[in-house]
């Protein structure tokens, strides 16, 4: 059977600096194709609760844009071959100054940047800054987007397009109808590669889903399976293993 | 002329629309709507009915004769926003935007709120009206401002404590947006400062802006020269109401009171103005000043009046302070108390804490403003609220006698009325 290509994600310093790259080589081991990783932020208004929670950990934990993007590094070193987008808000890219913030990802060996909160057609000049890194911004898209808006989006030369597969923020069932495959096919429309994702919680989800999409993205699935046990060594190393395990589910490897 | 309206969204390089595309349809529609009923002549007649026999507009401008003696300067003058409906000024924005969602064919309202004004007044507005109403409240503010919940449940609102961050103002904000995202096309989300990504700050002082021109309107028909207006700023509504009709008039001062918390340190305050705790951001769906870290992580703030206890200044007043228009000042927690004390024992007014802010700013400047001008306080809210805050100062053991007696009638399951 084809392997399905899988977007992971995961919270830098969530819910430790080392269980984080613990879980980073998880999801690579359960073949993941691509990591996202969040760096967080105090306001994450466009993420669901189980990613809020996430980020108040790692907030808690004494993160900071250095220390996340350290972990960034680390993950980039021990897996080298598999692309890192580094998604977070606009307040933590356009307060260092976006030129800054894309070269330190660049640093980390990050190759694209997603931050949903700096719209495509107003982004402080983040594609730009990026695309002087040699990195993609890669802007997000959702199905409530009016078809003038999303079709300028379409069309506005990005590689690759987020595409949030629901009208509501992460974490929530996902059914796969004929509005949110029309809403993929607009996306995709001028050539954006669509990674599509928001509420992926099984491997069915995922088969059926990455017929039409350049890989599908799965991320508080893996969060609550660490939200969901004790925060001791033998609950984190569980967590660490149910994560490869729903990882190799959602790539069809399990 | 400085332009009241913002340039597609921006007050110079400040606000914007900073927001993740699942929130963008229903501003857009918004703002789309918003236009389309301010140019609609029966909205306008149904608003003006609204505030006038249901706010109680319009609220008076009272001249404080012993305020004037003591502080030897200029008139004093305060505008009494306090005695509109549920309390305080937040009711003109409430009663506009809910107008606003039925007219959109919106039949549920949500809102944030802080001190609970804001909160209060929604809920109102949506009983009047027959909107279903969910209040999202940080949980410390809940338990700061009971009295305010209490009321918001009476008018049949639900309030949802929000637990998460730090559980105040900007979280509670933060969890309106995830259900307005999530709810939009029967919701309609009443911000209730002049803050937000556009249209917010845009429809926020519009519908506030009937402040200023009251004040304008009093001033003229009583031959009164306004030389200085002062308002409290939090995010910044009751501020530019009142501010916004006196934009171009050059000689009257324009001064803003922020909170100076405990002290000038970060976690200390909520100055975005004054000090050098704050720093230009992008957050929560605008640009403008923030109390943000060097990564943009939002900070602790501290202010003993909830609705003045917010990271954010809103985007116009960030413009506005920035050319100079507008001075700003910040007010410690102790020089408001005084200047409640100040207001209720010499006029018989009683000031919120935060509206109190305000007074205090007034206090300080009443000297340098000629004894032939107005100085105009904006009495934002009236301090019924605060009883549970200032009582801990100002009457320390008899609070606590009369709550533990309360306590124990309770425990005891005596009826209130039992004189025992």
């Amino acid at each position: 059977m084809e392997s399905i290509r899988l977007m992971s994600h995961l919270v830098a310093g969530f819910p430790d600096a080392e269980t984080s790259v613990a879980i980073a080589d998880a999801l690579v081991a359960g073949g993941s194709s691509i990591l996202e990783i969040q760096l967080a932020f105090s306001d994450p208004s466009a993420d669901g609760p189980a990613i809020q929670t996430a980020s108040t950990v790692a907030l808690e934990n004494g993160f900071s844009t250095r220390k996340g993007l350290e972990i960034v590094k680390r993950i980039h070193e021990r897996h080298p071959e598999t692309p890192i987008y580094v998604m977070t808000y606009g307040s933590l890219a356009f307060t260092p100054g976006v030129e800054n913030f894309a070269a330190m990802c660049k640093e980390a060996g990050a190759s694209a940047c997603i931050v949903p909160d700096l719209p495509f057609d107003c982004d402080e000049g983040l594609t730009a800054a990026c695309r002087k890194q040699g990195l993609e911004n890669i802007p997000v898209a959702a199905p409530s987007m009016s078809a003038e808006r999303l079709g300028k989006l379409a069309s506005a030369g990005f590689g690759q397009i987020y595409a949030a597969l629901r009208a509501g923020t992460t974490g929530s069932e996902t059914t796969i109808d004929k509005s949110t495959l029309d809403f993929i096919d607009a996306v995709g429309a001028n050539g954006s590669k669509v990674l599509g994702g928001f509420g992926i919680r099984s491997g069915e989800q995922s088969r059926v889903l990455c017929r039409h999409v350049h890989a599908v993205v799965a991320g508080s699935v893996f969060v609550n399976l660490v939200l969901e046990r004790p925060c001791t060594p033998e609950g984190r190393a569980e967590a660490v293993r149910r994560i490869e395990a729903k990882a190799r589910e959602l790539t069809g490897r399990g | 002329m400085t332009k009241t309206e913002s340039d597609n969204g921006f007050f110079d390089r400040f606000g914007g629309k900073y927001v993740a595309e699942i929130i963008r349809r229903p501003l857009d529609d918004l703002e789309k709507a918003f236009g389309e009923a301010m140019r609609d002549p029966a909205f306008l007649e149904e608003l003006r009915t609204v505030q006038r026999d249901y706010i109680g507009r319009e609220t008076p401008l009272y001249f404080a004769p012993t305020a004037t003696k003591l502080l030897g300067g200029a008139r004093i003058y305060v505008k009494l926003e306090g005695l509109a409906n549920t309390g305080a000024h937040k009711i003109n924005n409430a009663i506009g935007q809910c107008l606003l969602a039925r007219r959109m064919g919106k039949t549920r309202v949500i809102a944030e709120t802080g001190a609970g004004q804001h909160g209060l007044a929604t809920a109102a507005a949506c009983a009047k009206l027959g909107l279903e109403c969910v209040v999202y409240m940080g949980e410390v503010d809940v338990r700061r401002q009971q009295p305010n919940v209490a009321t918001m449940e009476l008018y049949g609102a639900k309030v949802v404590p929000v637990k998460s961050g730090a559980r105040t103002l900007k979280d509670a904000v933060n969890e309106a947006m995830r259900d307005w995202a999530a709810n939009f096309k029967d919701t309609h989300y009443v911000l209730g400062s002049a803050l937000g990504p556009a249209p917010f700050p845009d429809i926020v002082r519009t519908f506030q802006s009937v402040i200023g021109d009251e004040v304008k309107r009093q001033a003229a028909e009583r031959g009164i020269d306004v030389g200085a207006v002062v308002a409290c700023v939090g995010g910044g509504s009751n501020s530019i109401g009142i501010f916004s009709a006196f934009l171009d008039d050059a000689d009257v001062r324009l001064v803003g009171a922020e909170a100076g918390g405990v002290g000038p340190n970060v976690g200390e305050n909520a100055a975005r103005m004054t000090g050098n705790a704050s720093r230009e951001g992008i957050v929560q769906g605008y640009k403008s000043r923030f109390l943000i870290d060097e990564d943009g992580q939002s900070l602790p703030t501290r202010s003993i009046s909830a609705g003045l206890d917010y990271m954010g200044i809103g985007p116009q007043l960030a413009a506005l302070g920035e050319s100079g228009r507008v001075e700003f000042t910040s007010v410690r927690d102790d020089e408001a108390l005084e200047a409640v004390k100040f207001f209720a024992r010499n006029e018989g007014i009683l000031f919120a804490l935060e509206s109190a802010h305000a007074g205090a700013a007034a206090m300080r400047i009443a000297k340098e403003i000629p004894a032939d001008k107005a100085l105009v306080i904006n009495m934002s809210g009236r301090g019924d609220k605060d009883i549970f805050i200032t009582s801990p100062v100002f009457r320390p053991a008899r609070w606590r006698e009369f709550l533990e007696a309360e306590l124990r009638r309770l425990d005891e399951k005596k009826d209130v009325h039992d004189a025992d």
